[in-house]
């Protein structure tokens, strides 16, 4: 019989107690140590009075508690809703609000009161620590594995529920390209992305290694090149974005990285330029660009990119579907554009949630039926060629990526509004030559009749970061009197879009 | 090869701003640079120009303005 994923973890803790499972920055902790801290938070949990499968709150670093908090939690059969300790503290508390957990797991100090039960990080560490035996497994293929919140316009993120038969659909695809064997994978992306998902389940299940590289080494570009010498990764799991942070350190190349075999890109669009910089780097490297959204569990299609595929095309393709999944063009969406039929891109197979979390309204927009597979209407555009290799070119509506970010124009002007300092504002995204968005820009008309551009410019951010998520927050404002209405008195973010990009 | 122009016109695919007529805005003060925008800067220096920035001794302060950056560019050239 296959193997779940838990059961997987765990037989490599049986078999081989000692073997590293999570490094974070020299500091290693064992299978045997996370089976056991998982086994003991996950007896904790039972003899709690939890409500059954309800979700537990994870408000977590990128540590080896973090990775136990959330295996404790499934072998308890409870979802974990992984929240990085960077968000600020209006989506905590927001999501605490909507997906209504039975506990919070903190493994950093909380930094607002939430008026569920918590278990404080001193509290997680005695639990880690007291030996206890792991409970009977009760989570079904269809029960939530985790909850991943995105971005939701007006504000309300949305929970995406990834169930455990999600995952498996998953992590079984990620294992048929051949990782290497015990190999250390890059784990960058804070847990509350689901990119981290990609060197997460991949890597435990298969015997590998955690390199974690936390965001207090990312965030600051000298420390990032101090730590990448350091850093001996088998497989490399990032946004393109944090790549290209990476090529700015000279010595990031096959000669000084001779173990870098494979690298994995996702969370946003892989441009031709940075693909070409990382074959010049890593001649012998497979490089290999994969799309997917949150709802259909971290990716669904990939391709490795080769110097002919470099010839060939571009806009770099985004890849194949997986075996198990099918991506068609939603039919009434299609459109001819030249010679090829491009349109809204759509989901079906084993890897598509079933929706979102407390969001039934949300979840009818999106999610569907295809012959009797879940499917979900992606928002994106593309084509597809008659040997199956996929396109991606845009988005049908105003959701971007930045920095791998997904943002949706809509929540930024909602968040601009509201700012007291703000009549009326607008997000518009500034695309480079790539297609790929560089800059998000805000056009503004100001309260004040009078005012001083740079200091009312230093007066939104301040108001802004105590509000959204760092990302969001537009890089720079321009200051009108009135903006472009369509003519139904719309704000015209289209022309304004041109306006930006001409 | 102007440098000047092709500090330019890098900062300007980057922000959406032409900066020609104002060479000496603090980019950081503003907001309009961060520290992404500011690795595409450096890695568009390096393909365009051939310039290598030692990322461990990059100093804010000397690439805060459009006219700093061009100055620092004709200098590592």
């Amino acid at each position: 019989m296959q193997q779940t994923i838990i059961q997987a973890i765990d037989a490599i803790a049986m078999q081989e107690p000692d073997r590293p499972a999570i490094d974070v920055l020299g500091q290693v902790n064992t299978y045997g140590e996370l089976k056991a801290a998982s086994d003991a938070i996950a007896a904790d949990l039972t003899v709690r009075p939890l409500a059954a499968k309800a979700p537990i709150l994870v408000y977590c670093d990128q540590s080896f508690a973090a990775i136990a908090a959330f295996l404790g939690c499934v072998k308890a059969g409870h979802a974990y809703i992984p929240v990085d300790t960077h968000s600020p503290n209006d989506r905590l508390t927001m999501i605490e609000a909507i997906a209504e957990p039975a506990l919070v797991i903190a493994t950093a100090e909380l930094p607002v009161a939430l008026k569920t039960p918590t278990m404080t990080p001193a509290q997680l560490a005695a639990t880690m620590a007291d030996g206890a035996a792991a409970p009977v497994p009760t989570l079904e293929a269809g029960d939530n594995f985790y909850i991943i919140f995105t971005s939701g316009t007006t504000g309300q993120p949305k929970g995406v529920q990834i169930s455990l038969a999600n995952l498996q659909s998953f992590v079984d695809w990620m294992a048929s390209f051949d990782l290497p064997e015990h190999a250390r994978v890059l784990a960058q992306a804070p847990f509350s992305f689901d990119l981290s998902v990609m060197s997460l389940y991949p890597a435990l299940t298969a015997g590998g290694c955690l390199k974690v590289l936390p965001k207090s080494t990312t965030a600051d570009l000298r420390q990032l090149v101090l730590a990448l010498p350091k850093l001996t990764v088998d497989v490399w799991v990032s946004t393109p974005s944090f790549i290209e942070m990476c090529l700015l350190d000279p010595t990031f190349d096959a000669a000084h990285h001779p173990e870098l075999r494979q690298l994995y890109f996702c969370g946003e669009e892989l441009t031709h330029k940075t693909a070409e910089r990382l074959l010049d780097r890593f001649p012998a490297a497979e490089v290999f660009n994969t799309y997917g959204p949150t709802e259909a569990t971290v990716a669904v299609t990939a391709v490795q990119i080769s110097r002919e595929i470099l010839a060939q095309y571009p806009r770099l393709p985004i890849g194949y579907a997986k075996p198990d999944t099918t991506l068609r063009l939603i039919a009434d969406t299609a459109q001819q554009e030249g010679d090829r039929v491009i349109g809204e891109l759509a989901i079906a197979g084993p890897s598509v949630s079933k929706g979102y979390l407390n969001r039934p309204n949300k979840t009818a927009a999106v999610f569907t039926q295809d012959r009797g597979r879940q499917a979900y209407r992606t928002g994106d555009l593309g084509y597809i060629e008659d040997d199956g290799l996929i396109f991606y070119c845009g988005r049908t509506d105003f959701q971007i990526k930045l920095n791998g970010y997904r943002i949706e124009l809509e929540e930024v002007n909602h968040f601009l509004n509201l700012a007291p300092m703000i009549r009326q504002g607008v997000a518009v995204p500034r695309y480079n030559r790539e297609h790929k968005v560089s800059a998000l820009l805000a056009y503004v008309v100001p309260t004040a009749a009078d005012f001083d551009a740079k200091a009312l410019t230093a007066a939104i951010h301040a108001h802004l970061q105590g509000v959204m998520m760092a990302y969001m927050i537009p890089s720079r404002f321009e200051f009108r009197d009135s903006l472009p209405l369509t003519q139904n008195g719309k704000v015209a973010i289209k022309a304004l879009i041109q306006e930006v990009n001409a | 090869m102007d440098i000047q122009k092709t500090v330019f016109d890098i900062l300007q695919d980057l922000t959406g701003t032409d900066f020609t007529g104002s060479p000496d805005e603090n980019l950081f003060e503003t907001g309009t640079l961060d520290s992404m925008d500011t690795v595409q800067l450096l890695l568009a220096l390096q393909d365009q120009l051939g310039i290598t920035v030692p990322v461990s001794e990059f100093d804010r302060s000397e690439w805060e303005t459009p006219a700093k950056i061009a100055a620092k560019a004709a200098s590592l050239q």
